[in-house]
């Protein structure tokens, strides 16, 4: 079972190690553009993301997505839809 | 009905090009397996389309770039069906950008996708193909040709050409045919991640000599073709579909609509 602090905790794993920036700032705030990530990154780590929590991400809904904050409860909503939380 | 109770995996069988081949081998009667690696209502769309012509269709989501992934995939085919009898390596991915600019992980995430996924696949549709078999890679005249910002891409498909020469020859002995097919630009979604690179006059690469570009279902006519027992003695060859695109420059115009000449 992951709590949002799990959940936060292994989105941010993700992240820093597909955009190669492991000492890189991480906070609620920090943006995607903020870590440089490129059209690669982001489909290695939707395919990460999607992987290690067992949801679909939609392109539609993660485009509307600005920062991590907003990253954790989206994946937290998702497994809620789901029913794994 | 030439695969009535077949059962063929169509790797990124959801979208495009690996679509139509999905709804052209259901139409003829075999159970189609999709694999896909993001979009779960574009194989659920297709998988209803292939069961409407009266066949068992199957999604599976699988990144084939990684290696664990093709085995739980094989091995749920293997639960599931038992067996196969049709592979078709069409599931592609890539990074539009010029051969300078490909860092390791494009390179990586490139080949191993469109190169060692249909070697892995291979390996492991062997198993289930006691009984001989058919197996169908996807290139694209990228793999001869040099396109802009298709320079990982096009090298992946020349390794894909390559492997299809290698394992018809192995395959031979155990009646499993291997071959491939290359198309010119092909109208899909995947085309918009090129295009830009392209010549902003369409009429260079969206028409051929035939009038018209490529569609997907040209190249599931032929992949059809190649799993049918009238291919039985072609092996190891990439078949051009291509409405002859390669044969011309891109400026030539055929002789009836150029009658200045």
């Amino acid at each position: 079972m992951l709590d949002s602090k799990n959940i936060e905790e292994t989105v941010r794993d993700i992240v820093l190690r597909i955009t190669r920036k492991p000492d890189a700032n991480f906070s609620s705030t920090t943006g995607f553009k903020e870590l440089e990530a490129d059209s690669l990154d982001m489909v290695q780590i939707l395919v990460a993301l999607e992987d290690t929590f067992d949801i679909e991400i939609s392109d539609e809904e993660i485009n509307e997505v600005r920062n991590m904050g907003e990253l954790v409860t989206y994946i937290g909503k998702k497994r809620v839809e789901k029913g794994s939380t | 009905m030439i695969f009535k109770n077949k059962v063929a995996l169509i790797t990124g069988g959801s979208r495009g090009i690996g679509r139509a081949i999905t709804i052209k081998l259901a139409t003829q009667g075999a159970n189609v397996i999709i694999n896909y690696m993001r979009k779960r209502e574009a194989a659920e769309k297709t998988a209803q389309k292939a069961r409407e012509k009266g066949v068992k269709a199957h999604i599976i989501k699988a990144n084939i770039g990684d290696p664990e992934k093709i085995g739980t995939m094989f091995d749920e085919i293997e639960a599931k069906f038992g067996r196969l009898d049709i592979l078709v390596n069409n599931a592609a991915s890539g990074v539009a950008r010029s051969a300078l600019e490909i860092d390791a992980r494009s390179w990586d995430w490139t080949m191993d996708i469109n190169a060692r996924a249909a070697l892995l696949c291979t390996q492991r549709a062997v198993k289930l193909m006691p009984n001989g078999g058919s197996i169908i890679n996807i290139s694209s005249l990228g793999s001869r040709m040099v396109l802009p910002l298709y320079s990982v891409v096009g090298i992946s498909k020349a390794a894909l050409e390559a492997l299809t020469r290698y394992l018809a020859i192995e395959l031979a002995p155990k009646g499993i045919s291997v071959n491939g097919v290359a198309s010119s630009a092909v109208n899909t979604e995947a085309l918009k991640l090129y295009s830009k690179g392209l010549s902003p006059d369409k009429k260079s690469w969206q028409t051929t000599p035939v009038g018209r570009m490529v569609e997907p279902e040209d190249i599931a006519d032929v992949v059809s073709f190649l799993c049918s027992d009238e291919a039985a003695m072609i092996r190891g060859q990439i078949i051009v579909v291509d409405g002859g695109r390669s044969l011309t420059p891109p400026d030539y115009i055929p002789l009836e609509n150029n009658q200045e000449n």
